[in-house]
Formats: structure tokens, sequence, C-alpha cells
């Protein structure tokens, strides 16, 4: 599945469930309206080389090419990097014993901490889609696979060899739409962890500032047709939001409230 | 889910396992009193091997870790690493994942091919061991079910006896061997006491790691 997008979230209720989201949690029951607080830790993981934690010295670290139309100004710029790292590649390498990972691409574990028992997910995000044809269209494509997993997960990659490069907390919301395409904003605070999955003593990366994503699904065949589907959508977010594609700083962060208000209305001011 | 005992073959010193083995077992369970075939089964187990620049230096990665389908869960995928005794369920896209991931790759896989029988309140499945890509029986084994419980220690009891009558109708064929029950050790995974896939899983792997241990021992 290609996502034109990225941070597709968690705990996540809709009018009209779809597979992927009623794998997810729900806050609310079905048809209380597209609104749905989030509460989800993410772990993302990078193989262990056999003698360095580094990260690989050709990996640059504030790299863009993760996210999809994404409301990031200046400040937001530290917390993009700090959720956003590519944390599993393969450079080349001096140390032979290292585990060979030659697509650059990033495994995360997602738990979600609003049910009663956490579930978790292991959500893989491939290298962005490249040449011509992507550069072309004003969202940023990645291929995502999801699968759902027991509780010891983490523990099993750990036994398998893979490291913790960091973890967050992302405290939200989520707003689903479909225009053109099966569209989920999110609008989340990012917050660490001071002490090793301690979430109860998260701090934000960004206080008062929360970090919106816009992501929807896709097929190989029908990306560019959602993709065009974002671009409009993105469009109509313009009077609050200014969005573009990962990499160029536009406009100022509004409050979450006033994003919230402004999605649930139909544009014209009226309260749907 | 209900609970289920799996034992394997064991060949007495001198002999092998064959196909004729393998058809005089069946007939015993078709000898059972309202055996019926129900339908044919399958799981697959996958060796996987951490993909290391250099293979022939030795690593701190696991060497037993090994993956398991089942065909009654067919959305689902089973790791095992069976030295750390772990045991992760996913669904089955884990496998993209993991391809996409490439850090271990398959080394070797075994199907396990079985026909099933109903009887009562249990139900059994003679399954024969054979190579992904290939015909050679490399063991056997049998699956006991027992259907009302899920609970495994109030299923125990019952299952030995059903076990006892099993070994009494093995027996009137003299047949150069026996079956043996490897203990899976259900808590050393945090497992619960009601039975589940996991458990499944489990057991097969612990009886193939057995197959193994005896042919080497043969060998």
């Amino acid at each position: 599945m290609i996502h034109p997008g990225f941070h597709c979230h968690k705990s996540e209720a809709h009018k009209s469930p779809k597979k992927k989201s009623e794998a997810q949690s729900h806050l609310t029951p079905a048809g209380a309206g597209p609104l749905c607080r989030h509460r989800a830790a993410a772990v993302c993981l990078f193989p262990a080389p056999c003698v360095s934690s580094r990260r690989p010295s050709s990996l640059p670290l504030s790299l863009p090419s993760c996210v999809s139309r994404d409301l990031i100004s200046s400040q937001l710029s530290h917390l993009a990097f700090l959720v956003r790292v590519i944390s599993t590649t393969t450079p080349p390498s001096p140390c032979t014993l290292s585990l060979c990972c030659p697509v650059a691409s990033e495994v995360r574990l997602l738990c979600d901490l609003e049910q009663a028992e956490p579930s978790w997910t292991v959500r893989h995000i491939g290298g962005a889609m490249r040449g011509a044809g992507a550069e072309q269209i004003s969202v940023l494509v990645r291929t995502m696979v999801e699968s759902k997993a027991s509780k010891n997960v983490l523990r099993m990659f750990y036994l398998l060899g893979y490291k913790l490069d960091h973890e967050l907390l992302r405290v939200g919301f989520s707003f689903h739409f479909s225009r053109g395409a099966q569209i989920t904003v999110t609008v989340s605070s990012i917050n660490k962890m001071l002490k090793l999955h301690a979430t109860d003593e998260a701090v934000p990366v960004t206080p008062g500032i929360q970090l919106v994503e816009v992501t929807a699904p896709a097929t190989a065949e029908t990306y560019a047709e959602v993709a065009s589907a974002v671009s409009f959508f993105c469009e109509y977010l313009a009077p609050l939001l200014h969005l573009s594609k990962p990499g160029i700083s536009t406009g100022v962060v509004p409050t979450a409230a006033a994003a919230a208000a402004s999605l649930m209305s139909d544009g014209g001011g009226t309260t749907l | 889910m209900t609970v289920k005992w799996i034992l394997h073959w064991t060949p007495t010193p001198g002999s092998v396992v064959n196909s004729q083995i393998l058809s005089e077992i069946s007939q015993c369970v078709e000898s059972f009193v309202n055996a019926v075939k129900d339908g044919r089964w399958k799981a697959t187990l996958t060796f996987y091997r951490p993909n290391l620049r250099d293979q022939s230096i030795p690593s701190e990665f696991p060497r037993d870790f090994l993956g398991i389908s089942l065909l009654e869960q067919p959305n689902k995928y089973y790791f095992i690493i069976r030295g750390n005794k772990i045991i992760l369920e996913a669904d089955s896209t884990i496998l993209t994942i993991m391809e996409k991931l490439q850090s271990y790759k398959s080394k070797v896989a075994l199907n396990f091919e079985g026909v099933q029988y109903k009887m009562g309140d249990f139900q059994m499945k003679v399954v024969k061991v054979v190579p992904n890509q290939g015909e050679s029986l490399r063991g056997i084994l049998i699956e006991i079910e027992y259907l009302p419980i899920s609970s495994i220690e109030k299923a125990k009891p019952i299952m030995e006896e059903f076990l006892e009558v099993w070994r009494e109708v093995m027996s009137k064929k003299s047949l150069p061997g026996h079956f043996t029950q490897t203990e899976p050790h259900f808590a050393d995974y945090k497992l619960p006491d009601n039975y589940t896939s996991q458990h499944t899983a489990i057991q097969y792997a612990a009886a193939l790691a057995q197959l193994i241990q005896s042919a080497q021992l043969r060998g």
C-alpha cells in the first residue's frame, strides 16, 4: 500500500469504519462523529551494529523525506527531526557483523495507550517515492505496512538485534474525511519521555505547539488520484493552515482547538 | 480454543521413518470407533537466519528463530525464539515487514501436512513432516485434541487417559517405534492455562526440535 502521507494514528473512530481503523482501538462509539482522542507511544528501532550505536554518518537526520504535507514552522523543525528520523539504513560500515538492511526505511512499534489493555502495532515505512513523477506531485508518497502484534513485540525485536532509537508519546485528536480519498488529519502534541517508557513523565517537545498531519491510503494504481485529493484538501485548509511539501517551512501553527473547530466546520463557519 | 497435544514418532534404534509406518499409523486412527476422516490440514515452519555480511563469523543474533503459519489462523503468523522462550503472535503482514527489513532471511521451510479425523469429543491429526520443496518424509506427528475443554490443566487427565487407549491400539501393530510427547513448558513462554494457537505453535516447534535431535543422534 502506498501512502501519500504518513503517521496514521491510533485510536481512531469514524463514520465508515475501514479495516485498518477497525484494527485500531476506538475511544468513541461508532456514529459519535469523526473526532477521536488518541494517546499512543511510538518506539523507533534500528538494527544494532555490533560495535557502535552511532547513527550512520551518511544519514541526514533532519531530512524531510518521510513526511507528508505537514504544517511545519521553524519552531517545529526540531520536532520534525525527532519524530521522523530514519532509523534503519545500511551505510558502508567497517563492522562485519552488522545486520544488512539495504533499503532506507523505518520500523516503528506503536502502543495504543487509550485502551484498557494496550495494543501494539508494528509499522514499516519505506523510502519516499523518487523520480520525475514524485517531483511533480505536491505530496510525499511512501509505502507503509502494518501488523498487529502481541505485547512482547518490543522484547522480540530486542532479541533479534534491534536497538531502541527513540520513543515518543503522542497525544491528540484524529479527524476523518471522505473528500475524494479517505483523509485523516491528526493534531497531536509530541512528548518525549525523560525516562525509558515513562509515559506519565512525558514533557512536550514544543510546548503549546501541535503537529498536524494529513494522510491518506492509496495503492500503486490510485496514488496520483489520492495525491490530488490530499492536495485539494490542503488547499481547503488554506485559510487556517499553510501546508506544503516537506522541507519547506510554512506559516504559523494555530492552536489545536482552533484547528479542530475549523476542521469540524464546513468551511463557511458552520459547525457540522 | 480447545486443548491439543502433539506427539512425535521416535523410531527404535536402527529403524527409519517411512511411508509404510505412516500408513500403519493412519490405520490405527481409522480403527477407532466412530472415527471419521474430516479433511486435510497444513502448517508451515520456517527457520530464519540473520542476514550477516559474513555468515562464517558467529554472532550474538539468535540462530533458533523460526516462524509458523497455521491453517486455522490464516491471518496470523507466529515467531518463536526457542532459546529465549518467547513467542510473538502477529498479523500475517509481519512477513511483508520482515521481507522489507531484510535483517533475517528464510533458511529452511518444512511443511506439516495432516489428515484430520473426528471421533466424538476428540479429534486427531496424522501429520507428516516434509520439506517445503520436496516430498521426502522427515517425521511423523500426531495431534490429539479434546473438544469440550480449553483449560490445559483440566484437560490433562482426560488426555492422558486417551493416550493410554491410543498406545494400546498402537501396540497391536508392533511398529518399530513409539510416540513421545515433548514437554512444551508453556509457563516458560508466559502463556496462560487457556489454550490458544500460540500453544499449538510452540508444540509444533518443540516436536520438530525433537525430531531433528533424534535424526542427528541416529545419523
